[in-house]
């Protein structure tokens, strides 16, 4: 299994007046170079257990697994590391330094490893191609479209060449056809190898034919529902 | 290799960074300048200035002796140059006038010396260059040497002038030489002339000056030398120079510490305004770290830009204004400050200024004003970088 998670809890504010518990209890196990769906509403916790798979929070209890490695009492530190690593993000918002040009965001998660700039910009201008953004290299990132920016937002999940993908809500911004187009783009990711997660409520992504599965979240648990 | 251009990318990531907010960390960097300008100013023209005193202190003599009447200087007989012949060690007595002459058309006071620079040692090689003319002859002639402001009042365009006595009758004075501007903080407001004219001047009665000035063979046995004049002159005060140059180094001291304080103000309301400024991370700087970190930064990442663009800020604002500085010593003679350490008297001395940088100033004005704005810079960022980055996902 590629990523395992075991009786996983979270509970944000541990002992205060607002304790809140937003995930109960989570186990579930994802293959490598699969697409599995997270569904839930709005508060439902699934961004939270994105951001557990994604290394980004430790759970408060239970066990995660996320590519070998156990993340439950791993330093900040080393999550980061293992972050870098192995997983890609796609934010809701795509999150796109606005300041930088579409080239220079696309390279951030290379610059702290050492990389020569040269090195970074062939990496990325081959992403750029595939994803259909080249002529886009130069421009600031705030004056390209949703859909290029979305696409923008891919390459930078792919430049480090990580196992694994994860996308929150990566077609709420986006209208039917644009969301078509991203579906397709991750179905040919996952073709080539990746493992991807993606957490939506949009019918279009997770009756899509290449979601492997579809895993319903609800008040911080799985809806066996 | 990997380190130094993990380094080199984050080096070039910060560059980018302050200039994309160009506006506002050029208003910190001209804020900055401006208070590194002051407080460096200062700092140069008070080392300047005290220096510049020092070394002109080495031509005066080394004891005067003056004489005391319940507490307040009077005039001094010259016959009591007798009673010090029998002390080992003086080379040689000069009797001097040191007088003010308070001149009501332009208000100001002069400094009035008269001697007979011909008894003074070595005064083939008096270190007293004139920009023009020559030094008075010692018998009386009416003849001095002035301040180029003196003489722009008194003798414009011409070479006679007078001056009232005590009972204002005129004494008519001409001008035999003129001060050099490089002497200016010690002639600024000098006339001098010699004895005899001086004493008509003043009116002080034949037999009496104002000082008697005592140069000895060998300067450590000043101490010696002047307790033994106390000791013969009892009704007199005995001053030396390295007393004199102590209260030099006192005043001095008064006036840079008074305007430092003033300063030093400067300094931490700009600690304040950049503390404000670079703490005060906006939503989308806040935003930015977070995404870095989502992306594979790690905090220290985060620390280390932040670092950069407080160093190049920081250091880029304080060669600016250390150089700006050194411009304004150099080219402007300090003019925003030299009326607060010269005196107050009417008649400034026009100065010429050659800037000495002390490296442990340098050294003390780099660390109080880079380190609290690095600090201002990084703790903030390090602040955010430290809180996990998920609230930048939802």
């Amino acid at each position: 299994m590629l990523i395992e998670l075991d009786k996983v809890c979270k509970t944000y504010n541990q002992g205060l007046a607002n304790e809140v518990n937003a995930l109960d209890e989570i186990s579930l196990s994802i293959t490598s170079q699969s697409m599995t769906c997270l569904q839930g509403a709005s508060g439902s916790g699934k961004s939270t257990l994105l951001s557990i798979i994604g290394c980004i929070i430790p759970p408060t209890s239970g066990r995660a697994a996320i590519a070998g490695k156990q993340l439950t009492r791993l330093p900040d530190r080393f999550r980061t590391i293992h972050r870098r690593e192995t997983i890609g993000f796609i934010f809701q918002r795509f999150n796109i330094l606005p300041r930088l040009n579409v080239l220079d965001n696309i390279c951030l998660p290379l610059q702290p490893l050492g990389i020569k700039p040269k090195e970074q910009k062939k990496r990325a201008r081959v992403l750029m191609q595939t994803l259909g953004i080249d002529h886009r290299e130069n421009f600031p990132a705030d004056q390209i479209s949703g859909g290029e920016l979305q696409r923008v937002a891919i390459a930078r999940a792919l430049i480090n060449d990580p196992p694994i993908i994860l996308a929150d809500e990566p077609t709420a911004h986006l209208d039917t056809k644009l969301s078509g187009e991203f579906m397709e783009i991750m179905a040919r990711l996952r073709v080539n190898g990746k493992t991807i997660i993606i957490t939506s409520h949009d019918p279009l992504v997770a009756d899509h034919s290449a979601i492997d599965q579809t895993i319903a979240i609800r008040d911080g648990r799985i809806d066996v529902d | 290799m990997a380190f130094l251009e993990k380094h080199l990318n984050i080096l070039d990531y910060s560059l980018s960074s302050i200039w994309q907010r160009r506006a506002r960390n050029l208003s910190i960097i001209l804020v900055f300048t401006g208070v590194i300008f002051l407080i460096s100013s200062f700092q140069m023209l008070t080392t300047t200035l005290t220096q510049t005193a020092m070394t002109a202190l080495e031509a005066a003599p080394e004891i005067t002796i003056q004489k005391m009447v319940a507490g307040r200087q009077q005039s001094i007989p010259q016959s009591y140059t007798a009673h010090l012949d029998k002390i080992f060690g003086i080379r040689q007595i000069v009797p001097r006038i040191w007088g003010y002459y308070f001149d009501e058309t332009s208000t100001a006071n002069y400094t009035v010396v008269g001697l007979d620079t011909s008894l003074m040692p070595l005064s083939d090689q008096l270190p007293l260059t004139l920009s023009q003319g020559r030094l008075p002859a010692d018998n009386g002639t009416g003849e001095v040497v002035l301040a180029p402001a003196i003489k722009k009042i008194l003798a414009p365009n011409r070479r006679t002038f007078s001056l009232f006595r005590p009972d204002l009758s005129l004494k008519t004075m001409k001008v035999s030489g003129v001060f050099p501007d490089e002497a200016n903080i010690l002639t600024g407001d000098l006339i001098t002339m010699n004895l005899a004219d001086s004493r008509d001047l003043f009116q002080i009665p034949a037999g009496e000056v104002t000082d008697l000035c005592v140069y000895v063979a060998n300067p450590a046995e000043i101490g010696t030398i002047a307790d033994k004049i106390s000791k013969a002159l009892p009704d007199t005060r005995v001053v030396t120079r390295p007393q004199i140059k102590k209260t030099y180094q006192v005043v001095f001291s008064w006036r840079s510490g008074f305007a430092s304080i003033c300063l030093l103000t400067a300094l931490a309301a700009f600690v304040i305004f950049s503390w404000d400024k670079a703490s005060g991370l906006m939503p989308e700087e806040k935003r930015e770290i977070a995404i870095l970190k989502i992306l594979g930064w790690q905090t220290g990442d985060i620390i280390a830009i932040r670092f950069w663009e407080g160093f190049i800020i920081a250091t880029l604002a304080f060669i600016l204004g250390y150089g700006l500085g050194f411009v304004h010593i150099s080219l402007f003679n300090g003019t925003i400050f030299t009326p607060l350490l010269t005196g107050w008297s009417v008649l400034q001395p026009e100065l010429h200024l050659t800037p000495r940088i002390k490296m442990n100033d340098l050294f003390l004005i780099f660390i109080f004003s880079v380190i609290p704005y690095l600090t201002a810079t990084i703790i903030p960022a390090w602040r955010s970088a430290a809180i996990p980055p998920d609230s930048a996902i939802n």
